[in-house]
């Protein structure tokens, strides 16, 4: 019951547009299609909401801190109240701004996590569109969300604002190799780029298990991708305040700052696909549906992010590019080489 | 081996995470406030004989009192601390030699109005006639109170430097 929950919806949306009859499939197909779309968005929008919530109770409780607990129950309605007064502010925008970008990158940097959730299977038989090609679609579209900091560094004509963005550029092009590159370990052994393949291969063993240095790597380097701790080198509030983020106030902030979480969402659920075995229930935990598994994996992955930000001080811009090219980079060569002779040598004995 | 701190690192966060958290909850709970803590004043009328040593103690002029001789005797009619102004030193209640003023542990002052804000310790009307009877219990009861206590410091405070014996003073305020 719980287990198909909405899958069932789905189904009963379906066929309620079906029974309609005079609506060609075509159509009601496609309006399916925009209430998946419009619940992953709804699903992003409040995932966003509770991480600012969670990341700040986890920096309280990491400091012997209690953290937000006066607005509703537990502080729960803290960011809702927060968003609210955002919203309210008004938009600044700078005198010398290239107006049209800076209002834009705003308005579009919720595209790509939106975009990325579209396709990934977040349950058995969950995803909004199930694509072939799915890994593929999903590198090139989460690397989409550096051009968005990049407009708002750039229109924002502030020197702050334009050293954060070229950050987020550089950093961008350093990591995303060696997150590819760590992937390829993993579609070399599953022989697909569709996620729902990758997850079916792993239902005896996560790949995590037979390739742990790629869930290194990939972990790192997705980190450093979505800007946190130790590579926020981005915001870096302390050196330049906040980067692309700086002359934006009320909801443009609010929107930069919520998508921050929802590229964290978007990574730990990639990794959490392609290396802890996706929805899989582990110990034959079945009971439990398929997208809860999920969403503990997710969260777990969520929480070791918010971790590293309260454990590990911020590296230099020179550590961060040297750490990128000198180490992720030749390992993840590494460990395709030894992962095709593996596969080699299990091939030769005819397993 | 290498990552060997990271790893440590994490470990503590981890642990702090779960460890007790040291946030007193303000309004619903309060830290203990030491016995020794500088908050509002209270005077005891009936042991204060007006003497005025409290304001010309305070170094910023904080304490304005007003009296009114009715007998032989000096009746205090308004004793008023500009709160706002008020350093919390401690000078006037050592300067106290009848013991009178003191502090409370009640640090919360605030006022809506400004005009609140001036603490009235004391504004009352000076009686026409000297009251025999409480004025000359109130009178009796601190003297022998306070005589064997003056000599015991005297003792203490003439043979030691001038320090001492605002040390010596300050110890009597804290019991």
């Amino acid at each position: 019951m719980l287990e198909n929950l909405f899958v069932g919806t789905a189904d009963w949306l379906r066929s309620l547009l079906g029974g309609i009859g005079f609506l060609p499939t075509e159509i009601a197909e496609s309006i399916v299609l925009l209430v998946k779309l419009v619940a992953v968005l709804v699903f992003i929008l409040v995932n966003a909401l509770w991480l600012v919530y969670m990341e700040r109770k986890v920096a309280a409780f990491m400091q012997a801190r209690i953290g937000p607990n006066r607005v509703g129950p537990w502080g729960l309605l803290q960011t809702t109240c927060d968003i609210g007064k955002l919203i309210s502010k008004e938009i600044i925008i700078p005198k010398k701004a290239d107006k049209v970008v800076f209002l834009l990158a705003p308005v579009l940097i919720f595209l790509p996590p939106l975009m990325v959730f579209a396709v990934l299977p977040l349950g058995k038989n969950m995803a909004a569109l199930d694509l072939n090609i799915g890994v593929f679609y999903l590198l090139a579209i989460a690397s989409l969300s550096t051009l968005f900091f990049f407009m708002g560094g750039w229109a924002s004509n502030s020197k702050y604002s334009l050293l954060g963005a070229m950050r987020t550029v550089a950093q961008m092009v350093s990591y995303e190799l060696p997150l590819v590159l760590s992937l390829l370990g993993v579609i070399m052994i599953v022989g697909s780029l569709n996620m729902s393949d990758i997850i079916a291969a792993q239902e005896h063993t996560w790949l995590i298990f037979t390739q742990p240095i790629a869930f290194l790597i990939f972990f790192i380097a997705a980190v450093a991708e979505t800007n946190r701790c130790p590579f926020d080198l981005v915001e870096g509030e302390s050196e330049i305040i906040n980067g692309p983020y700086t002359e934006y106030g009320g909801m443009g902030f609010a929107m930069f700052f919520l998508a921050e979480y929802a590229n964290i969402m978007v990574v730990c659920a990639m990794a959490t696909i392609m290396f802890l075995g996706g929805w899989h229930a582990p110990f034959g935990l079945t009971f439990i549906p398929s997208w809860v598994w999920f969403f503990i994996k997710m969260y777990v992955l969520i929480f070791i992010v918010m971790q590293f930000r309260w454990t590990y001080p911020r590296i230099r811009i020179d550590q961060l590019m040297g750490f990128g090219w000198k180490v992720l980079v030749p390992l993840s060569l590494a460990n395709i080489f030894v992962t095709g002779i593996g596969m080699y040598i299990y091939r030769a004995i005819g397993w | 081996m290498f990552g060997k701190g990271l790893v440590k690192g994490l470990q503590i966060t981890w642990k702090e995470f779960w460890a007790p958290k040291l946030t007193v909850q303000y309004p619903e709970k309060q830290h203990t406030v030491p016995e020794r803590f500088h908050g509002k004043f209270v005077l005891d009328v009936d042991k204060c004989i007006a003497c005025g040593l409290c304001a010309n103690a305070c170094p910023n002029r904080v304490i304005s009192l007003n009296k009114q001789k009715v007998g032989k005797k000096q009746y205090l009619t308004d004793y008023q601390m500009n709160i706002q102004y008020c350093l919390f030193c401690g000078l006037c209640v050592e300067s106290c030699n009848k013991d009178a003023l003191h502090f409370t542990k009640d640090f919360n002052m605030n006022q809506y109005f400004y005009k609140n804000i001036p603490l009235v310790l004391v504004r009352r009307e000076a009686p026409a006639e000297p009251l025999e009877e409480p004025t000359a219990g109130g009178e009796d009861q601190p003297k022998p109170k306070l005589k064997p206590q003056a000599p015991k410091e005297e003792k203490v405070a003439k043979p030691a430097a001038p320090a001492a014996e605002s040390e010596a003073a300050a110890g009597k305020e804290g019991q």
